[in-house]
C-alpha cells in the first residue's frame, strides 16, 4: 500500500509540473488566441473593441494572476472557455473524448492483435523465407506515415472498392479505416519488441531444459516463452499511449472525425490556450495512469517481482 | 509530414496547369450556379451532403465573414433585402419597400407580413430594430461586436409593428446593401441576448434564425444538420421558386483533407463540396462533375506594399515592384481560368470597379529603370543594394488565400529577375497574427476581401477598418471616406474610381487575380447557387435521381 501511495504522490507531482510548464510555454509563445481571432484585419475591429474582448476573457491581467485563476479553475473542474470556438472547454472535451477513446482503445487492441500475430507467426511459420518476410513487416509498418496510410486506405477501400464510406458512415463503419490507420504504425514497435524477446527467451537455459524434457515447440512457445517475453512488450505498450495520442491527431484530421486529436490540432493552430492546457493535463493523466497500471501489472505476470517487493 | 503531400500537390499542379490550358481552349464560360433547367422539374425531398473545408467558429452574423460561418448563416437567416448576385441590384426580401433620405442618414423599411423566426415568434419592427441596434452598435456586455458592413449607425425607431427607421450620424450610403449581407442576418430577439460565446460551436442548434433552414443537430467541429422549415414562405419576391426549400435537409460535414473531399464527391459519398483547389479542378470536371466558380466581387487577391516600411517609402521602388510582377504568369502556372487576372485593385465584377490594367502592366524593363533611378544597384549576389543595404523584403504565406505559398514563391522568382529579394515565410498563427501588424516585419501583405458594395475598398484600406497597408496616408483615408459617405450612386462610383487611381498612382498594391470560391457538385445536383459574395445558397437546390 505505501508503494501505491508513493506512486500516486509522484503522479500528482508530474501533473503539477506538466500544468505549470505548459502554462509557461504557452504564455511565452508569440501572439495569443485573442490576437489570432480578433485582431486579424479580416474582422476589422477597433482597438477599443479588442481591448473589451481581452478584458472579457480576463486576458488583460498579469500572467501570474491568470495562472492562479487557471489553477483554481482546474481544481474545481472549470477549464475555462475556448476563444476559438467560444465554447466551454469541458463541453468540447466531453464531446470529443468518447470518440477518441473508442478510436484509441480499438486502435490499441487491433495493434496488439497485429503485433502478437506477426511476432508468433514469424517464429512458428513453416518456411524460413516466410518467417523472414513476417519479421520485416514491422520495419515497414513503423516507417509508414500515419496520414499517408490514412489517405491510401481511404482511396483504396472507400473510393475505389467502395467497401466503407468515409462520409455518412454509421458509427461502426466509420471506425474501421481510422482504427486500422492508427493500429498499423503502433503495432510495429510492439511486434519488434515481442519478436525480439521471444528470441531472447528462447535461448535461455530453462527453455533448453523444458525442451529436453520433451515439450513440443508450440507448448514451449505458449507456456514458457510467451509469458516471459511479455514483460518488455507491456512496458513499451505503456509508452505507446503517447504515440496513440499523436496518431489520433493525424487520423482524426484525415478522416474528419470529431475527437481530442482534431481538437488538439485546431487548438494548436489557433493557440487556444485554455483548450491546450486542458488537453495536456488530460494526456498527462492518461499517461500517468497507464504507466501506473503497467507497474501494477508486472508483479502479477512475474511473481519474482512480488517476492522482491515483499522482501524490501 | 508535408513533403509527400507537397510533392503530390506539385505533380497535380503541373497536370492541372496543362489541363487548364486545354480547358481554356474548349470553354470560356464561367458558371455560378448548377443548371436548374436541364434536370426537368424540381423534386422536393432528399438530403444533400455538403463537405466543408474547415469547421465553423460562430454563427454571430457580423463575424460570419469566415466562409464556414457564412455558409451556415446564409441558409439559416433571411435578411431585409436581397442582392441579386448578377446585377448587384438590391431587391425586397423581408422588407417589402424602403425609403432613404437625400443624404443617406435615415432609412425606413416596411416589413413583410407572416415572417417568423424558427421558434415561431414574429419578425416585427421591434425584432428588426433590435437586430440592427446590436449589429450597428455592438453589445460590449455580451461581447457582441459591431458589423464591419454598417458605418455611422446611430439609432433605430419602431414606427409601427411593420415599420422601422434607422438613423445615422453621418451619410451611410452602403447601409442598404449592408442589410442584404449575411452580416445582417435576422435573428430572434432572444438569440441576440446571448453572449458571443453562446453563438459558438456547440450552440448552433439554439440559434434561432429566419431563413429557409434551421440547424437541428451538431457534432462540434465535425458536422451539422440543417433541416428545411416547412413554414418558410418568404423567399425574395424576385425568386421563381417560393415556399419551402426543395431539400429536406443538408448534412454539413467537415473534411479538411483536400483529397478526401474530392474523392468523396467523385465516389458519390458527397453531393457538393467547397474549396476545390485549382489543381483538382480538372479531375472534378473530367469525371463529369460540375465546377462552380463564384466570384467574390471585392478587393482582388493582391499584395499590399506597406509604404511605412523605409524600403518601400520610395514611390519608384513600389512602382518597380508593381511592374515587376507578372500576374498572368501566376494565373497560368498555378490557377485556372476561374481565376481571372486582376485589372485593378477591385475585381471587374465588384461595385465601383474601374480598369487600371494599363497603368499596372507587367514591364520588368521599366522596373529595372525605376530601381536604377532610385539608386538601387545590382550587387554581387544579384540583389540590388543601396548604401550597403540590400533590397530584401519579406511576405508571409496567407493561410486563408488559395495556394498562397505557391503564388508568393512565383512572385518571388519574378522579383528576383529585377534584383529584388522576396522571402516567403510560413508561420504559426500566433507569430503571423503578431507580425502582420508590423510593417518592418511584414512589408508585403497578401490578402483579399469580398463584399458586393463600393464600401469594400474602404474595408480593406481605411486606417480604422482592416488597414491592410498599415497606412498613415491621410489623403487615402479622405478618398475612402468619400466612397463610404457619398449618397449619390454615380458619384460613389466616381469616388471609388478615384481611390483605385490613387492606389495605382502611389503603387500601394500589386493586384494578382480575382479570387473565386470554387465548389464541386455532382451531376444530379440542380439549382445550387451562391449569394453575391459566393456563399452557398441551398434554397433552390434539389436532387435528381442519382
Amino acid at each position: 500500500m505505501p508503494y501505491l501511495a508513493r506512486r500516486v504522490g509522484q503522479a500528482l507531482v508530474v501533473l503539477a509540473l506538466a500544468f505549470t510548464v505548459t502554462f509557461v510555454l504557452l504564455q511565452a509563445l508569440p501572439g495569443d488566441a485573442i490576437l489570432i481571432k480578433f485582431e486579424s484585419p479580416e474582422l476589422g475591429l477597433s482597438p477599443e473593441q479588442i481591448a473589451d474582448i481581452r478584458a472579457s476573457y480576463g486576458a488583460d491581467v498579469p500572467a501570474w494572476q491568470q495562472y492562479l485563476h487557471t489553477v483554481s479553475g482546474f481544481l474545481v473542474g472549470d477549464f475555462g472557455y475556448s476563444v476559438q470556438y467560444g465554447t466551454p472547454v469541458h463541453e468540447l472535451l466531453a464531446a470529443a473524448l468518447p470518440e477518441t477513446l473508442a478510436l484509441a482503445g480499438l486502435g490499441f487492441l487491433v495493434a496488439v492483435l497485429i503485433a502478437v500475430s506477426v511476432a508468433f507467426l514469424s517464429t512458428l511459420a513453416p518456411f524460413a523465407w516466410l518467417r523472414q518476410a513476417l519479421r520485416s513487416l514491422p520495419g515497414v509498418f513503423v516507417s509508414v506515415p500515419v496520414f499517408w496510410l490514412g489517405i491510401v486506405l481511404i482511396q483504396v477501400f472507400s473510393f475505389q472498392l467502395k467497401l466503407v464510406p468515409v462520409i455518412g458512415a454509421d458509427p461502426v463503419q466509420s471506425l474501421i479505416l481510422p482504427v486500422l490507420t492508427l493500429a498499423i504504425p503502433i503495432s510495429a514497435p510492439l511486434a519488434q519488441v515481442l519478436a525480439r524477446s521471444i528470441d531472447d527467451v528462447a535461448l535461455s537455459p530453462f527453455v533448453a531444459v523444458v525442451r529436453a524434457k520433451g515439450a513440443g515447440p508450440a507448448r514451449v512457445l505458449w507456456r514458457d516463452v510467451a509469458r516471459n517475453a511479455l514483460l518488455p512488450t507491456i512496458t513499451i505498450a505503456g509508452v505507446l499511449i503517447g504515440e496513440l495520442i499523436g496518431g489520433a491527431v493525424v487520423t482524426e484530421t484525415v478522416f474528419g472525425r470529431a475527437g481530442v486529436g482534431r481538437l488538439t490540432e485546431q487548438a494548436v493552430a489557433n493557440q487556444d490556450v485554455a483548450v491546450l492546457q486542458a488537453i495536456v493535463i488530460l494526456a498527462a493523466v492518461v499517461f500517468v495512469v497507464v504507466n501506473l497500471a503497467v507497474d501494477l501489472v508486472y508483479p502479477v505476470l512475474d511473481p519474482r517481482l512480488k517476492r522482491k517487493a515483499v522482501a524490501a | 509530414m508535408s513533403t509527400p503531400r507537397t510533392f503530390r500537390r506539385l505533380a497535380v499542379t503541373a497536370a492541372a496547369a496543362l489541363a487548364a490550358v486545354s480547358l481554356l481552349a474548349s470553354c470560356a464560360t464561367q458558371t455560378t450556379a448548377t443548371d436548374a433547367a436541364t434536370g426537368g422539374d424540381p423534386v422536393e425531398g432528399g438530403t444533400l451532403t455538403y463537405l466543408e473545408h474547415q469547421p465553423h467558429t460562430t454563427l454571430y452574423p457580423p463575424q460570419a465573414g469566415f466562409y464556414p460561418n457564412g455558409g451556415i448563416v446564409n441558409n439559416i437567416t433571411a435578411r431585409l433585402t436581397w442582392q441579386d448576385p448578377e446585377s448587384l441590384e438590391i431587391e425586397p426580401w423581408v422588407a417589402t419597400e424602403w425609403t432613404v433620405n437625400a443624404d443617406a442618414t435615415e432609412y425606413t423599411f416596411e416589413l413583410r407580413d407572416h415572417v417568423t423566426f424558427s421558434d415561431g415568434t414574429v419578425v416585427d419592427a421591434a425584432a428588426v430594430a433590435k437586430n440592427f441596434d446590436t449589429y450597428g452598435l455592438g453589445n460590449t456586455e455580451l461581447g457582441l461586436t459591431v458589423s464591419e458592413a454598417i458605418n455611422n449607425y446611430a439609432s433605430s425607431e419602431v414606427v409601427d409593428a411593420d415599420t422601422v427607421t434607422f438613423r445615422f450620424s453621418a451619410p451611410a450610403p452602403g447601409f442598404l446593401q449592408a442589410t442584404s449581407t449575411i452580416n445582417s442576418g435576422l435573428l430572434s430577439p432572444e438569440t441576440l441576448d446571448r453572449k458571443l460565446e453562446e453563438f459558438g460551436a456547440g450552440s448552433s442548434t439554439e440559434i434561432v434564425g429566419s431563413g429557409a433552414f434551421v440547424v437541428t443537430e451538431e457534432e462540434i467541429g465535425t458536422s451539422l444538420r440543417l433541416e428545411a422549415r416547412d413554414d418558410y414562405d418568404w423567399a425574395p419576391p424576385s425568386f421563381e421558386h417560393q415556399g419551402r426549400a426543395y431539400l429536406d435537409a443538408i448534412d454539413l460535414v467537415v473534411a479538411p483533407e483536400d483529397s478526401v473531399r474530392i474523392g468523396s464527391l467523385l465516389a458519390g459519398q458527397a453531393d457538393v463540396i467547397r474549396y476545390v483547389q485549382a489543381f483538382d479542378e480538372a479531375q472534378v470536371s473530367g469525371a463529369g462533375f460540375e465546377i462552380i466558380a463564384a466570384p467574390t466581387r471585392g478587393v482582388n487577391n493582391s499584395i499590399g506594399l506597406r509604404f511605412t516600411n523605409p524600403l518601400l517609402s520610395d514611390l519608384k521602388v513600389r512602382q518597380a515592384l508593381v511592374h515587376g510582377v507578372d500576374a498572368q504568369e501566376v494565373v497560368d502556372t498555378i490557377f485556372t481560368e476561374n481565376y481571372p487576372v486582376a485589372t485593378s485593385q477591385l475585381a471587374s465584377t465588384a461595385a465601383g470597379y474601374t480598369d487600371e490594367s494599363e497603368a499596372l502592366a507587367f514591364d520588368p524593363e521599366l522596373s529595372e529603370e525605376l530601381l536604377d533611378e532610385a539608386g538601387w544597384q545590382v550587387g554581387a549576389d544579384g540583389v540590388r543594394e543601396k548604401n550597403g543595404e540590400r533590397l530584401s523584403l519579406t511576405v508571409y504565406e496567407a493561410k486563408p488565400q488559395p495556394l498562397s505559398k505557391q503564388t508568393l514563391e512565383l512572385v518571388s522568382q519574378q522579383l528576383a529577375k529585377i534584383g529584388v529579394e522576396l522571402n516567403v515565410k510560413a508561420a504559426d498563427a500566433g507569430s503571423y497574427a503578431a507580425d502582420i501588424l508590423d510593417p518592418l516585419k511584414t512589408p508585403l501583405y497578401h490578402s483579399m476581401v469580398g463584399r458586393a458594395d463600393n464600401d469594400v475598398i474602404k474595408s480593406q484600406y481605411f486606417t480604422k477598418n482592416r488597414n491592410t497597408l498599415l497606412s498613415n496616408d491621410a489623403k487615402l483615408d479622405e478618398l475612402l471616406t468619400a466612397v463610404a459617405s457619398e449618397p449619390d450612386a454615380s458619384k460613389r462610383d466616381e469616388a471609388s474610381a478615384a481611390v483605385q487611381d490613387y492606389l495605382t498612382e502611389q503603387a500601394y498594391v500589386i493586384p494578382l487575380f480575382e479570387e473565386p470560391q470554387v465548389y464541386g457538385a455532382a451531376p444530379y445536383v440542380h439549382g445550387f447557387a451562391t449569394e453575391a459574395v459566393a456563399r452557398p445558397q441551398f434554397y433552390d437546390t434539389w436532387l435528381d435521381e442519382k
